[in-house]
């Protein structure tokens, strides 16, 4: 009868240790799929912009310093590669990119042309999937970070080589989609 | 109220009414056994298993006995790429598998989610609602039908519906029986006041199972609405998208009872059915509590 409580115990341990092992691990998985996502995100977004400036200039010849903004912004946002770069690159370029819509508000051909809607159309739902892409990513960092620092799963983090991530901050004033304050 | 303490709050009642379920389906056998004895009491694990077979099967083919249930058609994401970039940020936001997606040819605005689990999730949309949203209100629509899958609603509902046809089964055989005389000890007897009170138990009980199935139904439409939030941060896009809902008087053509509970807004004629029947909360409530969530920022 003893050794039946005693083993039972031990099982009990054991499940218990093994779960919090493996959900930190697997919040860890998830932070690094949701940062994979991140980086698949800011290439789309990348990649739409040649497009994008070819044709903005076709119709707005005179206004090179948007269009450098956009550029110079974009380079560093494909050559950034730690989270604290690639966030203020990915900060800058939604700023240029913005700075180069309105421009183009000033053109009404070029509001009206059919390839500069279809454009505006795929850049809106990339910038939103950028937006919503940092947000997964920072929910799970809060809670991996959560996990990592709390009783009990804060015993298991060493054992299980998983530690505090950093935060996605994007510093942008106009962006109701990341609040700065958490709930 | 923010969303995340609205989450918790819908959760915690709607494990409060399944535990409602739970103990009106005790009430039920107690009342059986006082009633009938033994016979009464075998009628419980027949009723049971026929509520089981009937849910459980249309629980796991949910997807596909939806789609011929209500006439919607799959798309690919060719036929409206719009909408699936839509989607697209959704399931970004949410982390979830894409869902199958399906256009119901119907004027009136609606939208539903079905599908045993997110793997198997598929999302439909009347072409009205297509039609009257904007960008960001149908992506307050798709996140509400996306916190469905989420949620695993059609698991719950399917639980409800088992419990509460069960409920239905088993008094409605012991009504019968009792018209037959099928009582045990007719010389005996027994304490008048519990057979009386047996008596109202099997005739109220498969009210009172509507009532919390609808209850549940309801808490989980709420669910929904604070999940989806959490999704997009956006309160204001789905609040403007159940306006234009509340605004609009037509109905879906396809008006079964049966599915009603999976539609965005009630396809049912609000009039037609008494608030504590409800499969949805009242329109206006959900506004309010979306707006109560926007003024937080």
């Amino acid at each position: 009868m003893k050794t039946i409580i005693v083993l039972g115990v031990v099982a009990l341990i054991a499940v218990f240790i093994i779960s919090q092992y493996n959900r930190l691990i697997r919040l860890n998985i998830t932070v690094d799929e949701a940062w994979a996502q991140i980086e698949v995100q800011l290439k789309r977004r990348a990649d739409l912009i040649p497009n994008l400036v070819e044709t903005v200039k076709g119709y707005a010849k005179h206004e090179q310093s948007t269009f450098d903004a956009v550029v110079t912004a974009r380079a560093k946002a494909t050559t950034a590669t730690t989270v604290a770069d690639t966030a203020a690159a990915d900060g800058m370029l939604t700023q240029a990119l913005r700075g180069l819509l309105a421009v183009a508000e000033a053109y009404p051909d070029l509001k009206a042309s059919t390839n500069f809607l279809s454009l505006q159309e795929e850049l809106a739902t990339t910038e939103n999937k950028v937006a919503f892409s940092r947000q997964f990513y920072n929910d799970n960092v809060r809670e991996l970070n959560t996990a990592v620092k709390t009783i009990p799963s804060s015993f298991f983090a060493g054992f299980a080589k998983v530690s505090e991530r950093e935060f996605y901050e994007v510093e942008d004033p106009q962006d109701r989609k990341a609040p700065g304050v958490t709930f | 109220m923010n969303f995340r303490t609205m989450q918790a709050a819908n959760r915690r009642k709607t494990i409060g009414l399944l535990v409602g379920m739970g103990v009106l389906m005790w009430c039920v056998v107690y009342a059986a056994l006082t009633y009938f004895g033994g016979s009464g009491a075998g009628i419980v694990p027949i009723a049971v298993g026929i509520a089981l077979i009937s849910v459980w099967g249309s629980y796991y083919g949910s997807d596909k006995l939806v789609l011929t249930m209500t006439g919607a058609k799959l798309i690919q994401e060719s036929d409206n790429p719009k909408l699936f970039d839509l989607i697209q940020e959704v399931i970004i936001a949410s982390g979830l598998p894409m869902p199958k997606v399906a256009i119901v040819i119907d004027s009136a605005p609606n939208a539903f989610a079905t599908g045993r689990n997110p793997e198997h999730a598929l999302i439909a949309f009347t072409t009205g609602i297509l039609d009257a949203m904007d960008r960001d209100q149908l992506q307050g629509v798709i996140a509400h039908e996306m916190a469905h899958v989420a949620n695993r609603d059609t698991l719950v509902s399917a639980v409800a519906a088992t419990t509460a046809g069960a409920i239905a089964i088993v008094s409605d055989m012991l009504t019968r029986m009792m018209f037959f005389g099928g009582r045990r000890d007719r010389e005996g007897g027994g304490n008048p006041i519990a057979l009386v009170i047996s008596l109202v138990i099997l005739i109220l009980a498969p009210l009172a199972a509507m009532m919390l199935r609808s209850a549940i139904s309801r808490k989980r439409e709420s669910l929904a609405d604070a999940t989806a939030v959490s999704f997009t941060r956006n309160p204001a896009g789905l609040r403007s998208a159940l306006e234009v809902l509340a605004s609009d008087s037509t109905v879906v053509q396809q008006r079964s009872t049966a599915v009603a509970h999976i539609w965005i807004e009630s396809p049912l004629d609000s009039k037609s059915v008494s608030k504590l029947f409800s499969t949805h909360p009242p329109i206006a409530e959900r506004i309010a509590v979306l707006k109560s969530m926007e003024s937080l920022g």
